[in-house]
């Protein structure tokens, strides 16, 4: 109890409180946060569908493995050749995606937003989301009776990362827009990264501590645009990507950041993602071994 | 297997639920249908379509036993249209022999003589509405072998009211056979007079044309061969369009004044057949005063007509014989029907667990054989939108997940509608400085080839 009153200030519970009834405000005050939601699921989609390892369960039927050439082939083999190639990697990766059946942990999971979204994924048999703001939770608990498909899969918990049970383990971990709220990062990441199975994923995204970040989050977005509620963010709590990274190399043997990538809104379009993660808004995914 | 199809005879005050629940049975809703369950993202998901008519027996017994007269509903498919279709593999069950793809489009000014051909590989295909059904139904019955969950053909069923449910804000489906259905996305392609759309609360703007299209299935005379080529003619009270089906024969679409309409609707089909060959060819003096022997039920009509189209005929040079469409012989007996035209557009066309397709979100003027294929392009739009949203586990039915939707066709329907409407507008006029004007613009445009490529291919949407 000691550490999540540590964890999060009070101010910050109560700030989120304020927010619950507007949570699914789509075309108000959290359209940005919905809108940013959409490239969170691609970026999660994506990273997995890039990770299935194509031939690992073919032992004695070569018939059976998929053709990988583990050279650029696009560039050296005649168009329809490698088309060909392309099209049976993509089929073979999409029936194994869609074979999938994941059991996941949100946390930090506010309104639901993202919980609902993968709740609703043919591919996630199971989603916990938890969160530390009551008043929140009790949003998110009523919009999900908004769709009877998501009361099998879907729970929530008024919960912190550390008072959850040592043996719970789940394909996929979530913390989403929530290490820049927290006062100890690297305590809460240590936590949810306990509670990832091997091979398993965690996902997170953040705010990079820079001057781009604090111009577009905080001066634009909470007082010259208005698009967040002012008090949303708190410069000093913006993590760098480096620092994640760096910090991930205590774990070397045992996760691995497989990739990262900015993003930015643009009005009028949405959300897209960058080059570099290295400024602004930014994703992580980290892989256990095994 | 068919009977699959049928809706099942259980009745029940407790709502059934629905992912998609689309109401109209006509080429916008079967395709979307077929749409759906042809999708990898969306084939699970609980689907049903509600149509009011008598529908599979019907669209069966012409895949069947196919009627031998062409029938007086045809539509002009663009490429693009055509190519949605193969992918959605419903083009397979089209009975091609029926259908005639045409490469050349002659307008012409019927008050200045003024003319553009357009030409271009494959410029339209035109189609029996009903071959284009039958061959949706007939995939949609594949999809069903294979799905999971079939779609479902609600026919011979009505919607009596749609009303809310409370807690969820679900629609509910209250259908004439006594079921009711709440369903998490409702889809309106049910006409002009969307019931979905008023149910919504969504504005249609527009105007009436005060012009009637009047269509008929047409025979030109036996011994002439031309390459198929549509024909389409500018009277100030409407074009006069020919456009070609298989054997000889066409299908007429004449836009004109309410007036005229009901002279050219009592008309005996004999005489009817007469004024069409005159209407493709004599001057608005002449026309206005075969129209006033018409409205008398004069028996000279025919002769009248035959003497005034020799005598242009004979003053034809042999090379500009090409330029006008062969005379008329026959028609399907009781083809002639006609329809009201308007141009209209909905505000919007996706609300909260609503989203409009087709006619209930525009109609247009057919002088381009738009509105079809504009619906065409909304379906393939809206599976795409709803594929994306799937795919990143929104709720579908949620306005927030169905806009990209609206934003993709709303504006290029507005630009399509507008230019239809101009077209219509430059040339339903006889005011002089107009007159020249469209001449003019019409002989530049004909003497620049890439400016008509780019007209083409806005049409066609290649």
């Amino acid at each position: 109890m000691m550490i999540r009153n540590q964890l999060n200030r009070e101010s910050e519970k109560d700030h989120f409180n304020g927010l619950a009834a507007t949570w699914w405000d789509t075309q108000g005050s959290q359209r940005i946060l919905h809108k940013m939601n959409l490239i969170r699921m691609d970026f999660i989609n994506d990273t997995i569908k890039k990770n299935l390892k194509l031939n690992k369960d073919i032992v004695n039927d070569e018939e059976d493995e998929i053709f990988i050439p583990g050279w650029n082939f696009k560039g050296i083999l005649p168009t329809e050749v490698s088309q060909n190639i392309q099209f049976e990697q993509t089929k073979k990766i999409n029936e194994m995606y869609s074979n999938l059946k994941l059991d996941c942990l949100d946390i930090g999971c506010g309104g639901g937003i993202l919980t609902e979204s993968l709740a609703r994924l043919p591919i996630v048999s199971k989603i916990k989301g938890i969160d530390l703001s009551p008043e929140v939770l009790k949003v998110a608990k009523q919009h999900m009776k908004l769709d009877p498909i998501l009361s099998n899969k879907l729970e929530y918990e008024l919960k912190a990362v550390e008072d959850l049970n040592e043996s719970d383990m789940y394909d996929i971990v979530t913390m989403m827009e929530m290490l820049e709220h927290v006062d100890h990062p690297a305590i809460v990441l240590r936590e949810a990264l306990q509670h990832v199975k091997p091979g398993g994923y965690l996902f997170l995204s953040t705010i990079n501590r820079d001057l781009i970040s604090w111009f577009t989050t905080i001066f634009m977005g909470e007082y010259v645009l208005k698009i967040v509620p002012i008090g949303t963010h708190t410069y000093s709590k913006y993590i760098n990507d480096f620092e994640i990274k760096e910090f991930a190399q205590e774990f070397k043997d045992e996760f691995k950041v497989i990739d990262s990538k900015g993003c930015i809104y643009l009005p009028l379009y949405g959300w897209k993602f960058t080059k570099s993660s290295g400024v602004g808004n930014y994703f992580l995914a980290l892989q256990r071994k095994g | 297997m068919f009977r699959r199809l049928l809706s099942t005879a259980v009745k029940s005050t407790v709502p059934q639920t629905a992912d998609v629940v689309i109401i109209g049975g006509g080429p916008a809703g079967l395709t979307l249908a077929a749409a759906i369950k042809n999708s990898p993202v969306l084939k699970n998901l609980n689907c049903k379509l509600i149509e009011g008519g008598n529908l599979i027996d019907p669209l069966e017994s012409f895949h069947t036993t196919t009627p031998e007269d062409f029938m007086n509903r045809v539509v002009s498919l663009t490429p693009a249209t055509i190519s949605y279709l193969q992918e959605i593999k419903a083009w397979d069950y089209v009975k091609e022999e029926r259908t005639e793809t045409y490469d050349s489009i002659h307008a012409y000014d019927g008050v200045t003589g003024s003319k553009i051909e357009f030409d271009s590989p494959e410029i339209a295909t035109m189609c029996e509405n009903f071959n284009l059904q039958s061959a949706l139904l007939q995939r949609i019955k594949d999809l069903n072998e294979v799905s999971e969950s079939d779609l479902e053909i609600v026919e011979k069923t009505k919607v009596i009211e749609i009303t809310t449910n409370e807690e969820t804000n679900w629609p509910i489906v209250q259908l004439s056979n006594g079921d009711s259905i709440q369903t998490r996305l409702l889809v309106g392609c049910d006409g002009f007079n969307s019931p979905v759309r008023k149910f919504a609360g969504i504005e249609s703007r527009g105007w009436s044309y005060d012009r009637w299209g009047i269509v008929a299935t047409m025979k030109y005379k036996n011994d002439a061969f031309r390459y198929p080529t549509g024909w389409q003619r500018f009277l100030k009270s409407g074009p006069l369009a020919q456009l070609p089906l298989p054997n000889g024969w066409c299908s007429l679409v004449w836009s004109t004044t309410p007036e005229l309409a009901n002279i050219l609707m009592k008309l005996p089909e004999d005489q009817f057949i007469a004024m069409v060959n005159a209407g493709a060819k004599l001057s608005p003096e002449e026309m206005g005063y075969l129209y006033d022997l018409a409205a008398k039920n004069d028996d000279t009509l025919i002769d009248e007509i035959n003497w005034r189209l020799s005598l242009f005929n004979s003053k034809l040079k042999p090379e500009e014989e090409s330029s006008y469409p062969l005379e008329l012989e026959s028609m399907v007996t009781n083809s002639r029907g006609r329809f009201p035209l308007r141009l209209s557009h909905a505000d919007t066309y996706v609300d909260e667990r609503i989203a409009l397709v087709g006619d209930a979100a525009h109609t247009t003027h057919p002088l381009a054989g738009q509105g079809l294929n504009m619906g065409q392009a909304d379906v393939k739009s809206l599976v795409h939108t709803l594929e994306v949203s799937a795919q990143r586990g929104l709720d579908i039915g949620t306005k927030f997940a169905l806009e990209p939707y609206f934003s993709e066709r709303y504006p290029e329907n507005h630009v399509m509608l507008g230019i239809v409407d101009k077209i219509h507008k430059i040339y339903s006029t006889d005011s002089t400085p107009i007159v020249m004007a469209r001449s003019f613009g019409v002989d530049v445009i004909n003497n620049l080839p890439f400016l008509k490529d780019f007209m083409v291919s806005q049409i066609s949407n290649k």
